[in-house]
This record gives C-alpha cells, sequence and structure tokens, in this order.
C-alpha cells in the first residue's frame, strides 16, 4: 500500500477533508482549479530530462492527475529543473522562469540541484540552486524515477491546493538578493532586470 | 613512408601503437609539413581531431593531430610540443576546415592562441575570465570554494565514522547479550 498507483490514490483523496475548508468558496476553487491544471513547460536540463517523456506519456500518464505539457513559457505553470546546471544553462533557466505568468512554480529534480551532486567540485555547475530562484519541491534521487516525480508533483499539488505556496511573490520581494547572486556567477549580463517593463525602454509602446 | 618521414624529418622512431595507428614525434616547424605530405601522398585525407595534453611538470602542452586515410583503416597521431607560456601554433584551418572548432575548444580550455583561425571565439563556456580550467594550474576546488556555496548539512547531521563505530560496538553487545540469553536458556533446560 506504501507505493503504486494506491498510494497515489490515497494522496489525492487524502485531503478531501483537510483543515482549508474554511477558505471561501472563491479561494477554494481557484486553487482546486489551479492544481488540477498544470502546465509544465517542455524544457529539460542535464540528464533528469529523460525521465519526463515516461511521466507524461503513457505508461505513467501524468494527465490523469490534471499535469500537462506546456510550449511555450508564457502559458506554463512549472517549469522542471531536471538536474544539473551549468552556469551557461542557469542564465536560459532563469530568462525562462522570468517570462512565465505568475502563480508558477519551480521543481527541482535530482541531487545535483540540490547540494551539487557528482558536480559537486565542477568549476562550470552551480551547487544550490535554491540561492538563484525560489524552489518549491524539491525531488532528490540521481535520476528520481518517474513514481518520485509523480509524487513530488502530487505534494506540489497539495501545497497549491491549499494555498500555501506563493514562491514566485518570495522571488519578487527578495529580488535584490537572488539578482545579487546571480551576478555573482553569470556577470552583471544575467539577463534583463526582473522589474523592468521592457515595452517602456526605448521609447516605449 | 617510415622511411621517408625519417629520412626527411629525422625525428625518434615511429611508433607503432596499434596495427592501424601510427605515432610520430616532431618538431614544431616541421609538423605541417609533415601533415601535408601524409595528407597529398598517403591518403591521410582527414583531421580526425586536435589533441592537448598539459605537461605541466615538463613545461609544454603536447599537441596532437590525429589523421585518418579516406578507407578510415589507418590513422596517424602526429604530435608536436610547444611552450606553456604565450602558446601559440599556427591554424591548420586553411587545410583542414574542421580545424576551426577543435582549435576553439583548445583555446577556451587551454589558452592556446592559433594565428589564421579567423573564428577563435569561445566554444562552451560563457564570459570566462579566469585561467583557462583545462589548465593544470587551474585549481578547480579552490575556485569551487571562492565562487560557490555549499549547503550545510541537515539538523542533527552526524560524524559518518564515529556513528558508525557506534552502531557497530551497539550490534556487537546486542549480539553477545542475545548469545549470554541463548546459553542461559539453555543452561536453564538442561538442569530442567
Amino acid at each position: 500500500m506504501d507505493e503504486g498507483f494506491l498510494k497515489e490514490q490515497q494522496v489525492m483523496e487524502s485531503d478531501l477533508n483537510s483543515e482549508t475548508s474554511h477558505k471561501s468558496s472563491v479561494d477554494f476553487l481557484m486553487d482546486w482549479f489551479r492544481r488540477r491544471s498544470i502546465f509544465v513547460l517542455a524544457y529539460g536540463t542535464g540528464c533528469g530530462a529523460i525521465e519526463m517523456p515516461p511521466t507524461f506519456t503513457s505508461r505513467y500518464d501524468a494527465e490523469r492527475l490534471g499535469i500537462r505539457g506546456a510550449a511555450t513559457p508564457r502559458q506554463a505553470d512549472v517549469i522542471i529543473v531536471s538536474g544539473y546546471c551549468s552556469y551557461k544553462t542557469l542564465r536560459r533557466i532563469i530568462r525562462t522562469y522570468e517570462q512565465m505568468a505568475n502563480p508558477k512554480y519551480i521543481l527541482a529534480l535530482g541531487s545535483c540541484t540540490v547540494n551539487g551532486g557528482m558536480y559537486w567540485d565542477s568549476y562550470n555547475t552551480i551547487k544550490r540552486l535554491e540561492d538563484y530562484l525560489p524552489v518549491d519541491m524539491y525531488v532528490n534521487g540521481c535520476m528520481p524515477r518517474p513514481e518520485s516525480i509523480l509524487e513530488g508533483f502530487m505534494a506540489l499539488q497539495k501545497e497549491i491546493g491549499d494555498g500555501k505556496i506563493s514562491s514566485w511573490q518570495k522571488y519578487e520581494d527578495n529580488y535584490a538578493f537572488y539578482r545579487k547572486n546571480q551576478e555573482a556567477v553569470l556577470g552583471q549580463t544575467v539577463a534583463p532586470a526582473y522589474d523592468a517593463d521592457w515595452y517602456l525602454y526605448d521609447g516605449g509602446l | 613512408m617510415f622511411a621517408t618521414i625519417k629520412n626527411r624529418f629525422a625525428t625518434t622512431d615511429i611508433e607503432v601503437k596499434r596495427e592501424d595507428l601510427y605515432k610520430v614525434v616532431v618538431q614544431r616547424d616541421a609538423i605541417f609539413e609533415l601533415i601535408f605530405m601524409l595528407r597529398e601522398q598517403y591518403d591521410y585525407q582527414t583531421l580526425n581531431a586536435i589533441t592537448c595534453c598539459d605537461w605541466i611538470e615538463e613545461e609544454h602542452f603536447a599537441i596532437t593531430y590525429i589523421l585518418t586515410t579516406s578507407d578510415r583503416k589507418q590513422s596517424f597521431m602526429v604530435q608536436t610540443m610547444i611552450g606553456r607560456e604565450d602558446a601559440q601554433i599556427d591554424s591548420l584551418t586553411h587545410t583542414f576546415e574542421q580545424a576551426e572548432i577543435m582549435e576553439r575548444d583548445l583555446h577556451e580550455m587551454y589558452g592556446i592562441d592559433f594565428p589564421g583561425n579567423q573564428n577563435l571565439v569561445e566554444l562552451s563556456l560563457e564570459n570566462w575570465v579566469h585561467t583557462p580550467p583545462l589548465r593544470r594550474e587551474f585549481d578547480t576546488l579552490e575556485f569551487v570554494n571562492n565562487n560557490l556555496s555549499f549547503r550545510e548539512g541537515r539538523d542533527g547531521n552526524m560524524d559518518v565514522k564515529k556513528e558508525m563505530k557506534r552502531l557497530r560496538a551497539l550490534k556487537k553487545a546486542q549480539k553477545a547479550a542475545a548469545k549470554k540469553a541463548k546459553e542461559e536458556a539453555s543452561e536453564v533446560s538442561d538442569g530442567n
């Protein structure tokens, strides 16, 4: 009973009588809609991307939980950082994350995003992802199997349903901290400043 | 072929590393002449790779050009040494176009200059300003410690060696106690 589809079923049903029933109906509905329609950006870094196709295709069929792919950052809710990030990849991840619309979540896979993993002494790989971006959920393993990824997703869904996650808010509030860390490894040319309205530059629209 | 190369370039013996792989070390001013000769006369038409090895104790880089014949049955390693300080060697792009990207790689990883290569820009790193990372004086761990931070261990993190010793002692004691109890039990049953 501790693994497989029965466990997943249990996790899905466990919050039916949870403590969050005091929320207003609108909040409850919004969170419910959000947790049941998670669009995952089709983007993979590192070796963990290889576990995502089985997660999303018929063997594990993430769509039965409302998790499916999205083609562009503007349409996506979740970005999966699936493994080690080199500096060069980090720049792209930051840029992609900043293009996504709120609410947005980060799911980090593998030991590499936690503490560098087997790349702990690499000159070109960041060690702690959460220094640079706000991570909502870590799924550990090297690599995590699709079951683990699904369980990570369900934990994320539960937090979304409870209205507990606001990492994008955290990113905006502590932007100076994140930007400082990003500039420390990427130099001054990280990405355009996050709070800048690009359409106001160069004369604007 | 071996005799020609030896007479003309007066180097050490040609090493037969495998039946399909030869190796020769030449002076740096003769290496391009040898490569042209191999290409024109002996059908070594493909440049497979340019590799570099950092011999920091002998103060030089060993640059190796690996050539292969058009029937893919023979390979030839042509090696030369260049000084580590201000390392530079002429580009091979005018003969083999594919040398461009290999030279870019060496330029990025070892800081070797290739005069004649028109496109000597960075290949896989971005905005790298430190020592080229594959030179042996570059200390990777020191770089990581200076530039990146590790997560501290979890709360209640324990010394693994100490903990293993403690657990082993505990297990031993438990085993001894179990044995003793068994012996006592058998003694009691014998008494009965």
